[in-house]
């Protein structure tokens, strides 16, 4: 209350002394206090300089507001996509408009592409649908926008299939009008081996990426927050997915095992977190003096290669393991709960849930994290949740349709 | 009411001062009756209206000196002419260097406007919408000065409709209509056209 006094009687003292000493000396306790100061200095040639920048120099916290009441109102797709534009404007907005969005994992909303590497949400499904078109070779992964299970969804991510003499790869991009290798929107791919038993999803960046700063690294990599942190496109093992039939041939469900390679098995527990990429690192094909961190990777490929069990791989890592299903002696077939979500039988369906480390399950093993199975000829739902993110399930869900084993 | 004071009527009274006492008695009462016809009419005239004192009202000076008078009772919606008014600092011209005339005239309409009573919801949305169809500079200026004067349903007003100007804009868009450069390295641009072409496929 005093204090208004005193800035009162410093104003007035001010206002006393341009009438003395002219404008020169103009100043402002409190608002804006070098724009007052241009504006008296020199009239019509600055004044022509605010009206350029006026929005420029805005205030911080009244510019956040008015971005935090668009991220706010445009919380679903198409719309949502003033909250990608708005960051896509000056550094100022982009910076305020990257903090105010969070993570799938918190808000169940995909905003930016990195949305699409990053963990689910936590206690919701995200309901998604993938979309087979035989003439191109090509699947189309798209957010389900409303409960009906009609085809009007937001596009997120295409994957394109290359038979190869010993192996089929899905190269998988954020653009469907742009697959190669090359592209910048090129996020990953999944290769399988020459059966179809064995397939490895590779990341196009390592799981860290954008976020924490590991020790491996040589220090070309510590400054996340400035302008192109350079990693080599490259091909990050992601998960490794693999198909057996069950001990009944294949008269019974096949059985389905994913090692998850940047998730550690704790994430499932509570307070355990996930990691999470925060930003896509422009590729360069320079080459990258770090050929340890190569060689550790390409281990793990090539005990996949040399057929070495999966758990050689697990290391304490996210094992997932589909739910088996129950046989149904009235309608003679396995059944599994899909809470509506899936219509058609078909061996490709199923449930994944997390396997216990030691063998002794606990609630959290209960969850189903990905859910997968045909509702139409050539369209399937599939939706996930924390910690595995959009990019994991839909390579998991491409490798069931690839897969040979028990197949009618 | 004084008590007319009447003189004792005696018989033994001369004729003369008999008339000169009635009419003397006649004007009295005739002073008596138009003195009770005015207040009754001051009685009257002042029950329909607010207490007699003169309505309190606040001056602002502008960043070019010229004043402009609001009523307190508008004033109030401003947090800070609230305070001032408070701690008794309204009695002088309150001076605001960082608003011009052209924005304090117009911020002095809008609280005029929303301490007016009686003004339904529908007809007062329709004032608001008009308030803020103008040049987005000009609703630059308003928010600033709603900020600082802390009129909590001004700066609502702005910035939502800022950011109703702002939806459904490419970025380039939105560059040129608030003229904004955007000055990002190649890679950054190179992050920001991907991202929108995904968002807007």
């Amino acid at each position: 209350m005093a204090l208004f006094k005193s800035i009162i009687q410093d104003v007035r003292d001010e206002i006393g002394n341009i009438s003395k000493k002219g404008f020169d000396h103009v100043k402002f306790g409190y608002g804006l206090r070098s724009r007052s100061h241009r504006v008296v200095q020199d009239s019509s040639v600055v004044v022509e300089a605010l009206k350029q920048s006026c929005w420029a120099s805005m205030p911080p916290e009244l510019l956040r507001d008015v971005l935090m009441r668009i991220e706010e109102s445009e919380s679903v797709w198409p719309p949502r996509k003033n909250v990608v534009a708005c960051a896509g404007v000056c550094r100022n907005w982009r910076e305020i408009m990257k903090e105010i969005v969070k993570t799938p994992e918190v808000s169940g909303k995909l905003t930016f592409p990195i949305s699409l590497k990053q963990p689910g949400p936590r206690d919701s499904l995200l309901q998604c649908y993938i979309k087979r078109s035989r003439s191109n070779q090509t699947y189309y992964l798209y957010l389900s926008l409303d409960q009906a299970l009609n085809e009007d969804g937001k596009f997120l991510l295409a994957a394109r299939k290359l038979r190869r003499p010993t192996c089929t790869d899905y190269i998988i991009s954020l653009n469907p009008d742009d697959m190669s290798k090359g592209s910048s929107t090129y996020i990953g791919k999944l290769r399988s081996n020459f059966l179809g038993t064995k397939f490895t999803a590779f990341d196009a960046q390592p799981p860290n990426a954008g976020s924490k700063v590991m020790k491996s690294r040589s220090t070309r990599l510590v400054n996340f927050n400035q302008v192109s942190p350079k990693v080599p496109a490259g091909n990050y093992p992601a998960v490794h997915i693999s198909y057996e039939l069950n001990v009944l041939g294949s008269r019974g469900p096949r059985r389905m095992q994913c090692v998850l390679d940047g998730i550690p098995a704790s994430s499932i527990e509570p307070g355990g977190v996930a990691p999470t990429q925060t930003e896509f690192m422009s590729s360069t094909l320079d080459t990258f003096p770090s050929f340890s961190f190569f060689r550790s990777k390409s281990t793990r490929v090539e005990n996949l290669q040399s057929g070495r069990p999966l758990s050689a791989l697990k290391d304490g890592m996210l094992v997932l393991k589909n739910k088996s299903p129950r046989w149904h002696e009235q309608l003679q077939c396995w059944c599994l709960n899909f809470h509506g979500r899936v219509t058609v039988a078909s061996v490709k369906n199923f449930q994944l849930v997390a396997s216990p480390e030691q063998g002794v399950a606990g609630p959290e093993h209960e969850n189903v994290i990905l859910q997968f199975g045909k509702v139409g000829k050539d369209v399937f739902t599939m939706d996930y949740q924390y910690p595995i993110s959009a990019f994991q399930s839909f390579a998991i869900c491409l490798s069931s349709f690839d897969t040979r084993i028990a197949c009618e | 009411m004084r008590y007319l004071a009447l003189p004792l009527l005696s018989q033994n009274l001369t004729e003369s001062t008999a008339r000169a006492q009635t009419l003397s008695l006649y004007l009295q009462l005739s002073l008596q009756v138009s003195l009770s016809q005015r207040n009754e009419s001051t009685m009257s005239s002042s029950s329909s209206s607010l207490p007699s004192c003169p309505k309190k009202v606040v001056t602002l000076k502008s960043s070019e000196g010229e004043t402009f008078e609001i009523e307190e009772i508008a004033a109030l919606q401003s947090k800070t002419l609230e305070n001032m008014i408070d701690e008794n600092c309204a009695d002088t011209p309150i001076p605001l260097p960082n608003i011009k005339g052209k924005i304090l005239a117009k911020v002095v309409e809008y609280c005029n406007k929303h301490a007016e009573v009686g003004v339904d919801a529908e007809s007062l949305r329709a004032w608001d919408a008009e308030f803020v169809n103008v040049e987005n500079t000009t609703v630059f200026d308003y928010i600033l000065a709603a900020n600082f004067l802390e009129i909590p349903t001004l700066l609502d007003l702005t910035c939502q409709s800022v950011a109703d100007m702002i939806k459904g804009k490419t970025p380039a868009e939105i560059e040129k209509t608030f003229n904004i450069k955007s000055a990002f390295t190649p890679e950054e641009e190179e992050q920001v056209r991907r991202e929108n072409q995904w968002a807007f496929e």
